[in-house]
Formats: structure tokens, C-alpha cells, sequence
């Protein structure tokens, strides 16, 4: 009876290291890409090159970029959820150019199905997301996993101002793919839905600097750390549902979102208002009953992706310089 | 010793017994102190403890190489700098074993001999084999307070066993070994400590002038408007 536990605990225990040393190795991929060893590319072969040249440029008068959570493989890999909100969404603000065809996790927007080395380990986790069987399906979450190292890279101190960097750089790129233009730069809008919210936070000072214009961070049951990110872009906007644990629990393991460390980046941008609250309704982080869900209702009848896209609407309504609402 | 040799590898071309490498890491992280008076007694324990500290040394440099890829650092000479940083942790080992050594020797009256000592104190060195994980996101300060600590009760215990001190006696012996140490490498050391910096740089092959501190304020090179130029439709992107 012994032998079988400990062989047990002996198995959990190398699982334990095993991970542990993936996780020490995640940071090799943003590293190798500051010194240069993976060139400076960002990686746009599938992606449209859209210049808005048919639109009037007046009438286009704000961005805004979207970031999905870590169940994400590439910037074209949203589900079918996704999409359908974010096509709703595009609809609701016809005046904001919506960007959402960008990978987060990749330092250089390369999807994980094309990485070099482990292209086909990706491949074949993502056939196990999508299958029937909730057995294989588990083989799908090393994607999450492996999307949360790079979430922990743009917390730590030590990595994210590379890591960070790079991602400001990937979006810049996406802004200039669908006509952003730097002589009369457009309020941004950085979306970051779930862990991504960390990478909102942390690339959009970045951001801000490349584009000289403002950059709001709007945090979709957004995930973040302390990060001198919330102090230096114009305003964060974090939206939340009543029954996302996630988004409420996380924080835990963040000692700088902890009201004890009343000095950190977070609390010192909550004090001074820089943290706008809102809540959404009863919605929770993901799946059926989540943000973007069309099949539930609020008590008012509306549906919840009908009411996370009013919350955006909302943020967009009141950063976007007036004349430009006037003008319409 | 007797009571060992029925389990133990023997190391080839060793006289005495030794267990396994891998065996004797797991017993020297256990902080069992038999295994630091096994190796101090026995003549290529020497050669256990140098592999140890050289590896070591290895995962450390790898755990700390954020400063290497900060400063732009090619693939070869990445490797070269990491052989390097397992040498200087090599050479810091004989001062840090000396120093324990003579502290044994002056303040507590021990008579063993350098090679006892320096063989305990290198096999102290095991935990530093996880240098690595000090680059794990996030939790990169944690694993480097715990080797930290790890290796501080380790080195107690080698010299503990190594010099047949008391603990408290091998707490005091560390500590003003240590004091020796941190004097030397601010007066005597001096010089070498620069060469150290200069064979650095030299590996490197760049100048490493950028810490991790500097980083907040180190911005790449970027064009906005060539970017935009560059995404004409029509022409190829390349970034």
C-alpha cells in the first residue's frame, strides 16, 4: 500500500520539477529576442494589411485593440465566442478601427503553431483543446500553461520592461497595419481579457511612447500585477462581473495588489483614481455564463455580451475628444 | 565505514567508497552530515566537490545571464560567459574553503588539513545546482532567498562535520569566514576582482554595461513612421 503512494508522490514531485523548470525556461524566448538571437521581425504573414483609404479618415477617430485570454494559440485563434462579440462589438463602434488579430504571448506575434522547435507539440495540444473528450482535453491546458509563464514574464520586474516592450511594439505594428497615423494620433483603447490584462497593463506606457497620443487599459475580468504600467497610461478601466472568482482571487498571489503594501504601483494608482471600477452584472470569468455570452440575461433584459459591449461603449464615449462625437 | 559499502557505488579509479553522484547530492541537500564527513575524509572527494562547485557555478551563471541578453550578448559568447562564471565560482570556492580553513585553524585550534576542509565546504555548494530556477518568472527572488538559505545551513553542516566543530562553533566559523572574505575582496582582492570584470567583458564580447535596473529606461530602437511606411499595401513587411 506504501510502495504505491510514494511512487505516486515520487511521480507528483517530478511533475512539480518538471514544471518548474519549463517555467524556468519560458523567459529564454523574450530573452533571446532582445539580444537579437530571433532577429527583429514581427510576424504578419496571415495577417490583413488594411489601410483604411476607402474610410474617410475623419471618420475613424480611436482604436482599439484587443487581447485575448491564455487559452489562445495565435491571433487568429479566437472562439467562436469571441468572435461573435468582438464582430458585435466592431458593429457598436463604428467611429473605432477594432484590432484583434494579435497574439499576446508571442513576443513577435508568431502563433504558437509556428514556432520553430515546437510547432507541432502546440499543434497537437490544440487538437486536444478542441476535442469531444474532456480526457484529452487536458492535454489542451499545457497552451494555458504555457501562456501564464508569459504573463509572469511581463509581472517580473526583471523581464517585463523586455517583455512589455516587445508587446507595445507588436501592437504599434498593429495599428500601423490598419492606418493608425502618428501625425494626429487617435486615443488607443488596449483591451485585456483575463491574463491578458496584465499584458495591457504592461505594454500600453510602452505603447504610449511610441504613438505620442493617449492609451486607455481596459481590463476585461482583467489579470494584473502591481505593474508601473497602471501609472503611467491615461487612465485603466477594469471591468468586472459579480461572479468572476478569477479575476477576484488571483490577486491573492500578488503581494503588490495586497492593500498592505499601500506603496505598490496598484494602490498608489487606485488612490490617486487611476483605477476606474465598474461592474458588469453577474457574469462570470469564462464559458457559457461569462462576458461575452449571448444565450444569458440581466434582470433588464439584456444579454451579458449586450452589456459588456455598452461598458466598452461607455469607456470609448467618455475618452474620445467630443468634437469628434459632434462631427458625426 | 563499513556500514556504507555495502550500498555504495564505487567511483572508478577511487580507492575508497563513495555512493553515486546523484546520491550523494541527494544526502548532501538532505544536510546529512555524514555524507560532508564522508567526502572530507576521503582523497578524490576533492574531485566530487570541484564538479559540484563547477556545476554550480554553471546554473548559477544561467540563473543570472538576464544581464548577458540585456546587454545584447551572441549565442557563442553566451556560452563562453557561462563557462567562465562556472571558473570564477571555482576560484571564489578556494578562497571562501581557505578562509574557513584558516579560521578553523586560528580561532577554534583545529589542525586538519586544506583539503578536508575544501572538500566539505564544495559539497556545501549542491543547493547552488538549482541556480536555474532563479529565472523562473515571478518567483525568481523566492528560489534565490531559499538557495540562499539552503546553502548557508549546508556550508554549517560541512563544517560541522568537515572540522569536527560544534554547530555553534561551525556558525561562528562561517560567519567570520565570511567577514574574511567580504575584507578580502574589499582590499587584497581588489585586483582580482577587476581582472574577474575585464574577463567578463572579454567573453562577452560586448561591453556589459546595462543591469537589470537600467533596464525601465532602455528603450529599442524604434521608427514609428517607417512602420508605417513598411505596411504600404503592396510591399512586403519585414518589420
Amino acid at each position: 500500500m506504501a510502495e504505491p503512494l510514494a511512487d505516486l508522490l515520487s511521480l507528483l514531485g517530478i511533475g512539480v520539477v518538471a514544471l518548474l523548470a519549463w517555467a524556468a525556461l519560458a523567459p529564454f524566448e523574450a530573452l533571446g529576442w532582445w539580444a537579437g538571437w530571433f532577429g527583429s521581425n514581427i510576424h504578419t504573414d496571415d495577417l490583413s494589411i488594411d489601410l483604411p483609404d476607402a474610410q474617410a479618415p475623419e471618420a475613424v477617430d480611436s482604436y482599439l485593440v484587443f487581447l485575448s485570454g491564455i487559452a489562445q494559440v495565435g491571433g487568429e485563434s479566437l472562439s467562436r465566442r469571441e468572435r461573435a462579440f468582438l464582430d458585435r462589438l466592431d458593429e457598436r463602434l463604428p467611429q473605432t478601427i477594432v484590432i484583434d488579430d494579435i497574439f499576446p504571448y508571442s513576443v513577435n506575434n508568431l502563433p504558437l503553431t509556428g514556432q520553430p522547435f515546437f510547432a507541432r507539440l502546440w499543434g497537437w495540444a490544440l487538437r486536444r483543446k478542441l476535442s469531444d473528450n474532456w480526457l484529452e482535453r487536458l492535454g489542451g491546458y499545457l497552451i494555458n500553461l504555457r501562456n501564464i509563464w508569459q504573463v509572469a514574464i511581463s509581472i517580473d520586474h526583471r523581464y517585463g520592461p523586455i517583455y512589455n516592450q516587445a508587446m507595445a511594439r507588436v501592437i504599434a505594428h498593429g495599428l500601423a497595419r490598419k492606418g493608425y497615423d502618428p501625425e494626429q494620433p487617435a486615443p488607443v483603447f488596449v483591451m485585456g481579457y483575463s491574463g491578458a490584462g496584465q499584458i495591457a497593463v504592461g505594454a500600453a506606457p510602452y505603447l504610449r511612447e511610441l504613438i505620442g497620443g493617449p492609451v486607455y487599459v481596459i481590463l476585461l475580468g482583467g489579470i494584473c500585477g502591481s505593474d508601473p504600467g497602471l501609472l503611467a497610461v491615461d487612465r485603466v478601466y477594469y471591468l468586472y462581473g459579480e461572479k468572476d472568482t478569477a479575476q477576484r482571487l488571483t490577486p491573492i498571489l500578488l503581494p503588490g495588489r495586497w492593500p498592505l503594501m499601500w506603496y505598490s504601483d496598484w494602490n498608489r494608482a487606485r488612490r490617486r483614481g487611476r483605477i476606474v471600477f465598474r461592474s458588469l452584472g453577474p457574469m462570470t470569468h469564462a464559458g457559457g455564463t461569462g462576458y461575452m455570452t449571448a444565450s444569458q440575461h440581466l434582470d433588464d433584459g439584456r444579454t451579458y455580451q449586450a452589456a459588456t459591449i455598452e461598458a466598452i461603449e461607455e469607456v470609448v464615449a467618455e475618452n474620445v475628444p467630443h468634437s469628434h462625437w459632434e462631427g458625426l | 565505514m563499513s556500514e556504507f559499502s555495502t550500498v555504495f557505488l564505487a567511483i572508478p579509479g577511487s580507492e575508497t567508497l563513495l555512493p553515486g553522484f546523484a546520491e550523494l547530492i541527494r544526502r548532501a541537500l538532505a544536510l546529512d552530515s555524514s555524507v560532508y564527513r564522508l567526502v572530507a575524509g576521503v582523497g578524490n572527494g576533492l574531485g566530487v566537490a570541484l564538479l559540484v562547485v563547477l556545476l554550480a557555478g554553471l546554473s548559477e551563471g544561467v540563473g543570472q545571464s538576464i544581464v548577458l541578453f540585456i546587454n545584447h550578448i551572441t549565442p557563442r559568447r553566451f556560452v563562453l560567459s557561462l563557462l567562465l562564471s562556472a571558473v570564477t565560482h571555482a576560484v571564489g570556492y578556494l578562497f571562501w574553503a581557505a578562509s574557513i580553513w584558516l579560521v578553523g585553524m586560528r580561532l577554534f585550534g583545529r589542525g586538519e588539513e586544506f583539503a578536508v576542509v575544501a572538500r566539505a565546504v564544495g559539497l556545501a555548494y549542491a543547493p547552488q545546482l538549482f541556480g536555474f530556477f532563479v529565472l523562473t518568472p515571478y518567483l525568481g527572488s523566492l528560489f534565490s532567498l531559499i538557495i540562499g538559505v539552503w546553502t548557508l545551513l549546508a556550508t554549517v553542516v560541512a563544517v560541522h562535520a568537515g572540522l569536527g566543530l560544534t554547530i555553534w562553533q561551525a556558525v561562528a566559523c562561517s560567519g567570520v569566514g565570511w567577514l574574511l572574505v567580504q575584507i578580502a575582496r574589499r582590499t587584497l582582492g581588489r585586483p582580482l576582482l577587476a581582472f574577474e570584470r575585464w574577463a567578463e567583458n572579454r567573453a562577452a564580447g560586448v561591453p556589459l554595461r546595462w543591469t537589470v535596473a537600467d533596464l525601465r529606461r532602455i528603450r529599442l530602437p524604434a521608427d514609428w513612421r517607417s512602420l508605417v511606411r513598411r505596411n504600404r499595401p503592396g510591399e512586403k513587411d519585414d518589420g
